[in-house]
């Protein structure tokens, strides 16, 4: 409390990220928000392969596929999630979308050195969604502007899991 | 002054010996260094990650900690075995790592400097071999896993 009897606030700056959370299979994704233009069905998305929302042309991204993961088209959960970086704008057919989070920018961990090849610049990092891991892809990598294509493997049990 | 020279007895001893620890992967017997071994736990579904790292493919949460895991079964071409996997975390020189390991609890074993032998094998990371009821088990230079090179014993 000061000497005139008001109390003296302090704020704390906490950096914070918010990302869009969404599932390819058991792998969850976080895309950065800020690229994020709108979620659709797939009914409302069509079937062609570039989807035109509020005068914007996405061209269909298959990010599933470099994910390793094939997905159920009778899915109910599926949503088509548009993303632009500012310079390419795509359409990606997600499992589900999970939501948005807010996460301190302490709670994005880098990816670990251990991994030494393109793959760092596909994914930034790590972060938590309800106490599960949460990989954060790049935009770039998401939009395909890295040419890079790769399927995800998976660990010694987890082939029989998924 | 006896006590000294005790202890030195022990240190000298102690260079003569290696605390290893022996586990399985898809049934073959290997070894690693006890001080190389950051504990073993019960095995959970890792994450599957795009990568193109070899056998550096996925990560696991571990309490608070994220690790990656390291497909030592892909690398030996077996898969490990048993009902319920056990992790075993290495204290690999760029940091923790999971690595999948067959449902047999590892065992503690003391062999002596002079029972390890060079591997001759140049697939894996390894810091020798010694021999246990006839079966050579090989010990995995876990702090040095996936960077392909062969030391031999002597430190």
């Amino acid at each position: 409390m000061s000497l005139r009897g008001h109390h003296i606030a302090t704020t704390a700056v906490v950096q914070t990220a918010r990302f869009l959370v969404v599932r390819f299979g058991r792998i969850l994704c976080a895309l950065p928000s800020q690229g994020v233009r709108g979620v659709l069905t797939p009914a409302e998305a069509g079937t062609g392969s570039q989807i035109t929302f509020v005068g914007i042309t996405y061209q269909d991204i298959d990010l599933a596929s470099r994910l390793g993961v094939t997905l159920d088209p009778a899915n109910p959960d599926m949503r088509v999630v548009l993303y632009t970086n500012g310079q390419t704008n795509g359409a990606m057919r997600v499992e589900a979308v999970i939501g948005m989070i807010e996460v301190e920018r302490g709670e994005c961990r880098p990816l670990p050195s251990h991994f030494q090849h393109e793959e760092r610049t596909w994914i930034s990092g790590t972060t938590m969604c309800k106490d599960e891991l949460v990989l954060i892809l790049t935009p770039e990598w998401v939009l395909g502007e890295l040419g890079e294509v790769v399927a995800a493997s998976t660990g010694p049990r987890s082939l029989s899991a998924s | 002054m006896l006590r000294a020279a005790q202890k030195q007895d022990q240190a000298v001893s102690a260079k003569r010996a290696w605390n290893v620890v022996v586990f399985s992967v898809g049934g073959k017997k290997l070894a690693a260094r006890t001080e190389d071994v950051g504990g073993v736990a019960a095995w959970v579904d890792p994450l599957p990650v795009p990568s193109r790292t070899p056998f550096v493919t996925a990560m696991l949460k571990r309490d608070k900690d994220v690790m990656p895991v390291y497909d030592l079964g892909g690398r030996l071409s077996r898969h490990p075995e048993g009902d319920t996997l056990l992790c075993l975390v290495a204290r690999h020189v760029d940091g923790p790592m999971a690595i999948c390991i067959d449902g047999v609890i590892p065992s503690l074993h003391n062999v002596d400097v002079a029972h390890i032998l060079p591997s001759k094998r140049l697939d894996l990371e390894t810091l020798g071999s010694f021999s246990d009821e006839g079966q050579d088990i090989e010990i995995v230079a876990l702090q040095r896993l996936g960077r392909n090179r062969q030391d031999h014993v002597g430190s």
